[in-house]
């Protein structure tokens, strides 16, 4: 397969419900260009619009305005069976009446293939997924995992220009979901098929994508591959919903000579790297990740600076996670690879410290949402 | 669930307008000619003095009475066989549930006819037992036939409540420390009030609507129908006739909208699809005697029915004269009925894949396809069944005696009465379709939201056209709920009587049609015997149908439960 083809640019894509005062905006001017062979992920909490977003790409809702190009050709006012693309759904959707064979089957059969052509690539692609004992079985004997790699199959097998994913691991329990998480990986980029992936699942997201497009309440709040969404994430929302946060009081936030960010954070002046509007913002917030921040016992009965007392502590075997109550507010904290015998127990006063280049200063959320509703 | 803002494909917009044309043509344009008709001097004398004519009056009071008593009585009925059969541990109970289902689709008049051979004033039982001589026609004789004929209609619907009543409800009424009665009284009964208000509002259609009933065991207690009825064959006079329909459409389709868009829709039964337990059986002595007493009477009740029907037809005069012969059939089978057999059989034949189809048809369209006015499409539909079939057959008859012309131009040609094309048989296989269609709409509608919509996505996506899918996704799948519509429309076509008596001209002899004649005459031999010829048709040819359609179709026997 070649990688030239398959390069799909969404503009300003918008679908509303409703009229009037019922109005309900589903996706809201959502431009997005992906490039040939990339995988693409959607990712954000029920009712953000991922779905809906897919759906129009898919051709199966029509949107209110806006456009989606496939190489360069506008598929808007064609139906879902004219376009070139595969969907995997989250039902898996598997046709009930017909064997594993008919269903992967069936897309070629409806492009009018030699049935002795049919048969080699229904093989082939069967195969490749492991399924070739299960042809002639019925979808309801199949397990979660093998009907998941059915619907796989009969979407790749037309080779289409596009795949796209609503879900199709959610109905998995977590080993095959992870196991599976591999599998889709894996044929994606020896195939090299352009695709749209849609998930909930802040791992999925992280796991599987080369971009990620964070969105919330109908609009993108971040695109970015995986490192950027997680290390500097565009909001306290998207820092909130992909893994685990401190936002911790700063005082002082100003510019520094580097370019950076000077803030002070419990009496220490740290230099930091800042989301661009966190500056003009009343009160920044400074994000650490939880596995940033090491925890040793103080002597001291009081805590002093960078202190905190330990009001929770959960211990894994392979890491320990610390709640310290500061001045800078609630602080969690993971210690990885602890050593049993040094972890502080609750009730005493615990120094934490993180390295400044692990933080990143962003504006509050209040502000951020004040200014969205402005635009 | 359904994809709300694609555009229409060409098949989709193409059933559509089929459907409309269907729909306006078999339905719509007879309805609004018996409103036109109504207008006319001896129709809207009839229709403005609905309440101050003294004879209407009582009519519609007859009527109205009529409904509700059988209403009544027969969704407690029902309430109480379904009771029986979903929380009573018995033997036999499979063919309990069988025999009780039968009445639904008895040739008519089978009913009315038993029940004055046995209860009425020279009656088998009440004279040869009790030396009783009760008048059974006028009210009391209608409220016992129709109510044994209708609450099977409550029983089906209520019975299917009672059992996706969730039982963890029950078991959780018990573990906060009610006793079984108060579970039944505070658990049980409120869930299944929508299923008393659906079971009532339908009982009362079909009470109001009947007229083969009226017209053998009626006297001189009259009702819509029947005077509508006679408007017709009586003073020959259309407008009358359409005056007294128009009066008996209103409460029916009143009575209907409220059963379809209110109490439905009230319904709080939480259909998870996975019971989660056994359901609470009753253990009380008192009340099993009870239920198991009303259960046994009403079902001996019902066989002893068709054992009258089964025995009337082979011997001379069921209870004067018990001597065993064949002189029914032989007068039957010797000419007086064969056309009859012929053309009812022929011309069902014809009905029963067009009204499956078409059922199938608007059960997608309403489920998958169409948005805005899904609601009033479904009711498009219903129609045939929500109209009482008087009221069709009289429409049918104003509309087409004649071809129907708009600005001098036919747009549909003469097709009922004995001058039109096929000598009206094209009209009566109309009344069939409509009529039976709403049967299989149903189905498929209950069958379509089981199956996850995303099967027919899948189908797109893999390049199927809006016509393909139908054909080689949906149809398959639904194809259980197609060949029931199949059967229902078979069985109803066969035994339908109210709108044909309307329709049926010397070239189109209908058995229905000759049973009511025999029946007006006092030969009850020929009526059992008829209806025995009826049933066995029935059951020959359905089951014939089902085989054909099972061996014809994919199996997909397994269940679909949509992935979310």
């Amino acid at each position: 397969m070649s990688s030239k083809t398959g390069s799909l640019r969404v503009e300003r894509l918008t679908k509303e419900f409703g009229n009037g005062k019922e109005k309900v905006v589903a996706v809201h001017k959502l431009s997005l260009t992906i490039n040939p062979g990339e995988f693409v992920t959607l990712l954000g909490p029920s009712g953000c619009g991922k779905t809906t977003a897919l759906r129009m790409i898919a051709g199966f809702e029509t949107p209110t305005s806006g456009e989606v190009l496939l190489d360069g050709e506008n598929l808007v006012s064609m139906t879902p069976d004219k376009r070139p693309m595969g969907m995997v759904f989250q039902s898996y959707a598997l046709f009930p009446h017909m064997t594993v064979f008919d269903n992967v089957a069936y897309g070629l059969r409806i492009k009018k293939m030699s049935s002795a052509e049919i048969k080699s690539a229904v093989a082939e692609v069967l195969e490749s997924m492991s399924l070739s004992h299960l042809a002639n079985r019925a979808p309801n004997q199949l397990s979660g995992g093998q009907q998941q790699r059915v619907a796989l199959a009969r979407a790749m097998v037309v080779r289409p220009k596009v795949l796209l994913f609503d879900e199709p691991l959610s109905n998995l329990d977590a080993k095959l979901r992870a196991q599976m998480r591999i599998e889709i990986r894996n044929i994606q980029r020896r195939l090299g098929i352009t695709s749209i992936f849609v998930t909930h699942d802040q791992d999925e997201a992280m796991s599987l994508s080369d971009r990620i497009v964070v969105m919330r309440n109908a609009v993108v709040e971040q695109v970015g591959n995986p490192d950027e969404v997680y290390r500097r994430p565009a909001s306290v929302f998207v820092a909130d919903f992909i893994g685990r946060s401190n936002f911790l009081k700063v005082e002082g936030a100003k510019k520094a000579r580097s370019g950076k960010a000077s803030v002070v954070v419990g009496g220490v002046e740290l230099e930091v790297a800042a989301q661009e509007d966190a500056l003009t913002s009343k009160h920044p917030v400074l994000l650490v990740r939880p596995e940033s921040i090491s925890v040793t016992a103080s002597k001291s009965a009081k805590p002093g600076k960078s202190e905190g007392v330990v009001s929770n502590v959960v211990f894994y075997g392979n890491h320990v996670e610390y709640t310290l109550n500061t001045d800078e507010g609630v602080i969690l904290a993971v210690v990885s690879d602890p050593i049993y015998e040094e972890i502080v127990p609750v009730g005493r006063v615990a120094k934490y410290s993180f390295d400044e280049d692990r933080a990143w200063l962003l504006p509050s959320e209040s502000e951020q949402a004040t200014k969205e509703d402005q635009e | 669930m359904k994809s709300s803002g694609a555009k229409y494909d060409i098949f989709t917009k193409l059933a559509l307008l089929l459907v409309v044309v269907i729909v306006g043509f078999l339905i719509v344009l007879p309805l609004a000619n018996i409103l036109v008709y109504s207008t006319q001097p001896s129709g809207s004398a009839i229709v403005t003095g609905a309440f101050s004519d003294i004879v209407t009056r009582e009519i519609i009071w007859n009527t109205l009475k009529l409904g509700v008593a059988v209403a009544f009585l027969g969704t407690v009925l029902g309430f109480i066989m379904a009771y029986t059969q979903a929380r009573v541990e018995f033997r036999g109970k499979k063919i309990f549930h069988i025999i009780n289902l039968v009445p639904i689709i008895s040739p008519p008049f089978a009913f009315a006819t038993a029940i004055i051979v046995l209860f009425g004033r020279s009656g088998m039982i009440t004279r040869g037992i009790f030396d009783w001589r009760p008048t059974l026609y006028g009210f009391p004789g209608l409220v016992l036939v129709l109510t044994l004929s209708f609450f099977p209609i409550a029983y089906m619907n209520l019975l299917g409540m009672l059992r996706s009543l969730d039982p963890a409800l029950d078991e959780a009424g018990s573990s906060l420390g009610a006793n079984k009665w108060r579970v039944f009284r505070t658990v049980t009964l409120p869930l299944l009030i929508p299923g008393f208000a659906g079971s009532f509002l339908l009982l009362f259609i079909e009470s109001i609507a009947d007229l083969a009933n009226p017209i053998i065991i009626g006297g001189n207690y009259t009702v819509l129908a029947s005077r509508a009825y006679m408007a017709i064959n009586g003073d020959y006079d259309i407008s009358l006739a359409a005056g007294y329909s128009s009066l008996l459409l209103l409460p029916a389709l009143i009575v209907f909208l409220i059963q379809r868009y209110w109490a439905q829709k009230k319904s709080v039964v939480s259909v998870t699809g996975k019971p989660s337990g056994r359901p609470t059986l009753v253990t009380s002595r008192f009340a099993k005697s009870f239920l198991l007493t009303v259960t046994t009477l009403l079902t001996s009740l019902i066989i002893l029915v068709y054992a009258t029907v089964i025995l009337g037809a082979f011997v001379q005069i069921i209870g004067v004269n018990n001597e065993f012969t064949l002189s029914h059939f032989q007068y039957l089978l010797g000419g007086f009925a064969n056309a009859a057999i012929k053309t009812t059989t022929f011309l069902a034949l014809i009905a029963t894949p067009i009204a499956g189809i078409f059922g199938m048809l608007i059960a997608w369209l309403v489920i998958r396809k169409v948005k805005r006015g899904s609601e009033a499409l479904d009711f498009m539909g219903m129609l045939g069944i929500a109209v009482p079939g008087t009221v069709i057959g009289i429409g049918y008859a104003i509309t087409y005696n004649d071809p129907v012309k708009i600005g001098g131009v036919t747009i549909f040609p003469q097709v009922a009465g004995g001058a039109a094309i096929l000598g009206g048989s094209i009209a009566i296989i109309m009344v069939y379709v409509i009529r039976s269609s709403p049967a299989g709409q149903r189905s498929g509608i209950a069958q379509l939201q089981q199956i996850d919509p995303a099967i027919e996505e899948a189908s797109a996506s893999l390049g199927a056209s809006g016509g393909k899918t139908f054909r080689l996704i949906t149809l398959p799948l639904i194809s259980g709920a197609f060949l029931s519509g199949l059967m229902y429309a078979f069985a109803h076509s066969m035994t339908t009587l109210s709108p044909i008596i309307f329709l049926v001209t010397p070239d189109t002899s209908i058995l229905t049609q000759k049973i009511l004649a025999e029946a007006d005459q006092g030969r009850y031999g020929n009526v059992f015997a008829l209806c025995c010829i009826l049933i066995v048709l029935i059951m020959v040819i359905g089951g014939l149908i089902n085989l054909f359609v099972r061996r014809t179709q994919v199996s997909v026997d397994r269940p679909m439960v949509a992935g979310r």
